[in-house]
Protein backbone atom coordinates (compact mmCIF):
# COMPACT_ATOMS: atom_id res chain seq x y z
CA UNK A 1 0.00 0.00 0.00
CA UNK A 2 2.74 2.43 0.90
CA UNK A 3 4.57 1.50 -2.20
CA UNK A 4 1.11 2.13 -4.32
CA UNK A 5 0.78 5.34 -2.91
CA UNK A 6 4.17 6.46 -3.04
CA UNK A 7 4.10 5.34 -6.89
CA UNK A 8 0.42 7.42 -7.40
CA UNK A 9 2.19 10.24 -5.78
CA UNK A 10 5.21 10.02 -7.78
CA UNK A 11 2.97 9.88 -11.23
CA UNK A 12 0.42 12.72 -10.62
CA UNK A 13 2.90 15.57 -9.74
CA UNK A 14 4.63 15.65 -13.04
CA UNK A 15 1.13 15.88 -14.88
CA UNK A 16 -0.39 18.24 -12.52
CA UNK A 17 3.04 20.21 -13.40
CA UNK A 18 2.64 19.65 -17.08
CA UNK A 19 -0.83 21.05 -17.63
CA UNK A 20 -0.18 24.61 -15.47
CA UNK A 21 2.98 24.66 -17.04
CA UNK A 22 0.41 24.39 -20.47
CA UNK A 23 -1.92 26.85 -19.12
CA UNK A 24 0.84 29.39 -18.07
CA UNK A 25 2.68 29.65 -21.90
CA UNK A 26 -0.44 29.47 -24.23
CA UNK A 27 -2.61 32.61 -22.94
CA UNK A 28 -6.21 31.19 -23.24
CA UNK A 29 -7.01 31.22 -27.14
CA UNK A 30 -10.62 30.12 -26.05
CA UNK A 31 -11.25 32.92 -23.54
CA UNK A 32 -12.26 35.48 -25.81
CA UNK A 33 -16.16 34.02 -26.40
CA UNK A 34 -15.69 33.08 -30.45
CA UNK A 35 -15.18 29.27 -29.39
CA UNK A 36 -17.10 27.74 -26.92
CA UNK A 37 -15.33 24.22 -26.14
CA UNK A 38 -17.64 21.53 -25.16
CA UNK A 39 -20.47 24.39 -25.82
CA UNK A 40 -23.85 22.71 -27.28
CA UNK A 41 -25.11 24.27 -30.59
CA UNK A 42 -26.57 27.28 -30.77
CA UNK A 43 -30.08 26.45 -29.60
CA UNK A 44 -32.09 29.13 -31.86
CA UNK A 45 -30.79 28.07 -35.08
CA UNK A 46 -31.20 23.87 -34.25
CA UNK A 47 -34.63 24.45 -33.06
CA UNK A 48 -35.30 26.77 -36.08
CA UNK A 49 -33.85 23.72 -38.42
CA UNK A 50 -35.78 21.08 -36.84
CA UNK A 51 -39.44 23.15 -37.29
CA UNK A 52 -38.11 23.20 -40.89
CA UNK A 53 -37.42 19.64 -40.99
CA UNK A 54 -40.54 18.43 -39.20
CA UNK A 55 -42.86 20.59 -41.47
CA UNK A 56 -41.12 18.82 -44.38
CA UNK A 57 -42.06 15.95 -43.04
CA UNK A 58 -45.73 16.79 -42.53
CA UNK A 59 -46.22 18.04 -45.47
CA UNK A 60 -45.15 15.36 -47.12
CA UNK A 61 -47.93 13.62 -46.01
CA UNK A 62 -49.96 12.45 -48.89
CA UNK A 63 -53.78 13.63 -46.56
CA UNK A 64 -52.59 16.95 -45.87
CA UNK A 65 -52.98 20.44 -47.59
CA UNK A 66 -49.30 21.86 -47.40
CA UNK A 67 -50.60 25.42 -47.60
CA UNK A 68 -52.14 24.65 -43.95
CA UNK A 69 -49.26 23.52 -42.07
CA UNK A 70 -47.83 25.88 -39.84
CA UNK A 71 -45.75 25.14 -36.27
CA UNK A 72 -48.60 25.59 -34.40
CA UNK A 73 -51.20 22.91 -36.17
CA UNK A 74 -52.86 20.14 -34.23
CA UNK A 75 -52.67 17.17 -36.84
CA UNK A 76 -56.51 15.50 -36.31
CA UNK A 77 -58.50 18.94 -35.12
CA UNK A 78 -56.57 21.87 -37.56
CA UNK A 79 -55.52 19.20 -40.65
CA UNK A 80 -58.29 16.58 -40.23
CA UNK A 81 -55.88 13.39 -39.87
CA UNK A 82 -57.23 10.26 -38.29
CA UNK A 83 -54.88 8.38 -35.28
CA UNK A 84 -53.22 6.28 -38.30
CA UNK A 85 -52.31 9.26 -39.86
CA UNK A 86 -50.82 10.64 -36.89
CA UNK A 87 -49.19 7.26 -36.40
CA UNK A 88 -47.36 7.59 -40.13
CA UNK A 89 -46.12 11.05 -39.08
CA UNK A 90 -44.82 10.31 -36.28
CA UNK A 91 -42.98 7.01 -37.91
CA UNK A 92 -42.16 9.49 -40.71
CA UNK A 93 -40.30 11.70 -38.12
CA UNK A 94 -38.80 8.66 -36.88
CA UNK A 95 -37.05 7.83 -40.38
CA UNK A 96 -36.38 11.36 -41.13
CA UNK A 97 -34.54 12.14 -37.76
CA UNK A 98 -33.04 8.41 -36.93
CA UNK A 99 -34.87 8.45 -34.40
CA UNK A 100 -37.01 5.04 -32.05
CA UNK A 101 -39.67 6.59 -30.44
CA UNK A 102 -41.24 4.37 -28.04
CA UNK A 103 -45.18 3.92 -27.82
CA UNK A 104 -45.79 5.80 -25.08
CA UNK A 105 -44.01 8.67 -25.91
CA UNK A 106 -45.34 8.78 -29.65
CA UNK A 107 -49.25 8.24 -28.51
CA UNK A 108 -48.58 11.91 -27.10
CA UNK A 109 -47.33 13.71 -30.04
CA UNK A 110 -50.49 15.11 -31.99
CA UNK A 111 -49.35 18.49 -32.61
CA UNK A 112 -46.58 20.16 -34.68
CA UNK A 113 -45.59 21.96 -31.70
CA UNK A 114 -45.49 18.42 -29.46
CA UNK A 115 -43.36 16.97 -32.49
CA UNK A 116 -40.43 19.78 -32.53
CA UNK A 117 -40.24 19.72 -28.65
CA UNK A 118 -39.84 16.09 -28.68
CA UNK A 119 -37.15 16.04 -31.35
CA UNK A 120 -35.65 18.82 -29.86
CA UNK A 121 -35.24 17.64 -26.87
CA UNK A 122 -33.73 14.01 -28.25
CA UNK A 123 -30.54 13.93 -27.50
CA UNK A 124 -29.62 11.11 -30.64
CA UNK A 125 -32.01 13.25 -33.42
CA UNK A 126 -29.98 13.86 -36.24
CA UNK B 1 -59.70 -13.25 -27.66
CA UNK B 2 -60.75 -10.19 -25.90
CA UNK B 3 -60.65 -7.54 -28.52
CA UNK B 4 -57.62 -5.45 -28.47
CA UNK B 5 -57.28 -1.59 -27.52
CA UNK B 6 -57.05 0.92 -29.49
CA UNK B 7 -53.33 1.74 -28.03
CA UNK B 8 -52.55 -2.45 -28.94
CA UNK B 9 -53.93 -1.65 -32.59
CA UNK B 10 -51.92 1.34 -33.04
CA UNK B 11 -48.89 -0.35 -31.48
CA UNK B 12 -49.00 -3.31 -34.14
CA UNK B 13 -49.64 -0.80 -36.98
CA UNK B 14 -45.89 0.84 -35.58
CA UNK B 15 -44.01 -2.72 -35.39
CA UNK B 16 -45.43 -3.18 -38.90
CA UNK B 17 -44.32 0.28 -40.25
CA UNK B 18 -40.61 -0.87 -38.45
CA UNK B 19 -40.42 -4.16 -40.15
CA UNK B 20 -41.73 -2.86 -43.51
CA UNK B 21 -38.39 -0.52 -43.19
CA UNK B 22 -36.11 -3.36 -42.61
CA UNK B 23 -36.78 -4.73 -46.54
CA UNK B 24 -33.21 -4.07 -48.08
CA UNK B 25 -35.08 -4.14 -51.87
CA UNK B 26 -37.13 -1.09 -52.22
CA UNK B 27 -40.15 -2.42 -53.88
CA UNK B 28 -41.01 -4.75 -51.07
CA UNK B 29 -39.94 -1.88 -48.56
CA UNK B 30 -42.78 0.48 -50.24
CA UNK B 31 -44.87 -2.14 -51.24
CA UNK B 32 -44.94 -3.24 -46.86
CA UNK B 33 -45.20 0.09 -45.90
CA UNK B 34 -48.65 0.73 -47.97
CA UNK B 35 -50.06 -2.55 -47.62
CA UNK B 36 -49.59 -2.26 -43.59
CA UNK B 37 -51.40 1.18 -44.13
CA UNK B 38 -53.94 0.45 -46.19
CA UNK B 39 -54.88 -2.89 -44.19
CA UNK B 40 -55.47 -0.99 -41.24
CA UNK B 41 -57.34 1.68 -43.13
CA UNK B 42 -59.48 -1.08 -44.57
CA UNK B 43 -60.27 -2.12 -41.37
CA UNK B 44 -61.17 1.00 -39.50
CA UNK B 45 -64.42 1.09 -39.16
CA UNK B 46 -64.86 -2.86 -37.73
CA UNK B 47 -67.02 -2.53 -34.67
CA UNK B 48 -67.96 -6.38 -34.14
CA UNK B 49 -64.81 -7.41 -31.47
CA UNK B 50 -64.93 -10.67 -32.87
CA UNK B 51 -63.91 -9.50 -36.19
CA UNK B 52 -61.78 -7.18 -34.47
CA UNK B 53 -59.49 -9.37 -32.58
CA UNK B 54 -59.83 -11.74 -35.95
CA UNK B 55 -58.10 -8.93 -37.86
CA UNK B 56 -55.71 -8.19 -34.95
CA UNK B 57 -54.71 -11.59 -34.95
CA UNK B 58 -53.80 -11.40 -38.60
CA UNK B 59 -51.56 -8.31 -38.41
CA UNK B 60 -49.71 -9.98 -35.19
CA UNK B 61 -49.20 -13.09 -37.79
CA UNK B 62 -48.36 -11.38 -40.85
CA UNK B 63 -45.62 -9.21 -38.33
CA UNK B 64 -44.00 -12.20 -38.04
CA UNK B 65 -44.11 -13.09 -41.64
CA UNK B 66 -42.86 -9.83 -42.26
CA UNK B 67 -39.99 -10.20 -39.73
CA UNK B 68 -38.78 -13.60 -41.20
CA UNK B 69 -39.09 -12.79 -44.43
CA UNK B 70 -36.90 -8.96 -44.35
CA UNK B 71 -34.41 -11.24 -42.34
CA UNK B 72 -34.34 -13.67 -45.28
CA UNK B 73 -34.12 -11.57 -47.74
CA UNK B 74 -31.46 -9.11 -46.49
CA UNK B 75 -29.10 -12.38 -47.15
CA UNK B 76 -30.45 -11.98 -50.60
CA UNK B 77 -29.79 -8.07 -51.31
CA UNK B 78 -30.10 -6.56 -54.48
CA UNK B 79 -26.70 -6.02 -55.56
CA UNK B 80 -27.79 -2.55 -57.54
CA UNK B 81 -30.48 -0.21 -55.39
CA UNK B 82 -33.49 1.04 -57.36
CA UNK B 83 -32.91 4.16 -59.26
CA UNK B 84 -35.83 5.61 -57.08
CA UNK B 85 -33.56 5.41 -54.29
CA UNK B 86 -30.17 6.53 -56.30
CA UNK B 87 -30.84 10.34 -55.28
CA UNK B 88 -31.17 9.91 -51.47
CA UNK B 89 -27.93 10.40 -49.43
CA UNK B 90 -28.54 8.02 -46.81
Amino acid sequence: MALRAAVLRHLRVPVQFSALARRECQPTPCSGGSLRLFSSQDDRSTKEEVTERVLSVIKRHPKVDPSKVTPDVHFQKDLGLDSLDTVEIVMALEEEFKLEIPDNEADKIDSCNLAIEYVCNHPMAS
Amino acid sequence: MAAPTRSEALSLLRSLIRTSRQFCDYNIREYAKRRVVDGFRHNRNLSDPSSISSAYADGKAQLEVAKRQSAVYSLYAPKVKSIMEAHRIN
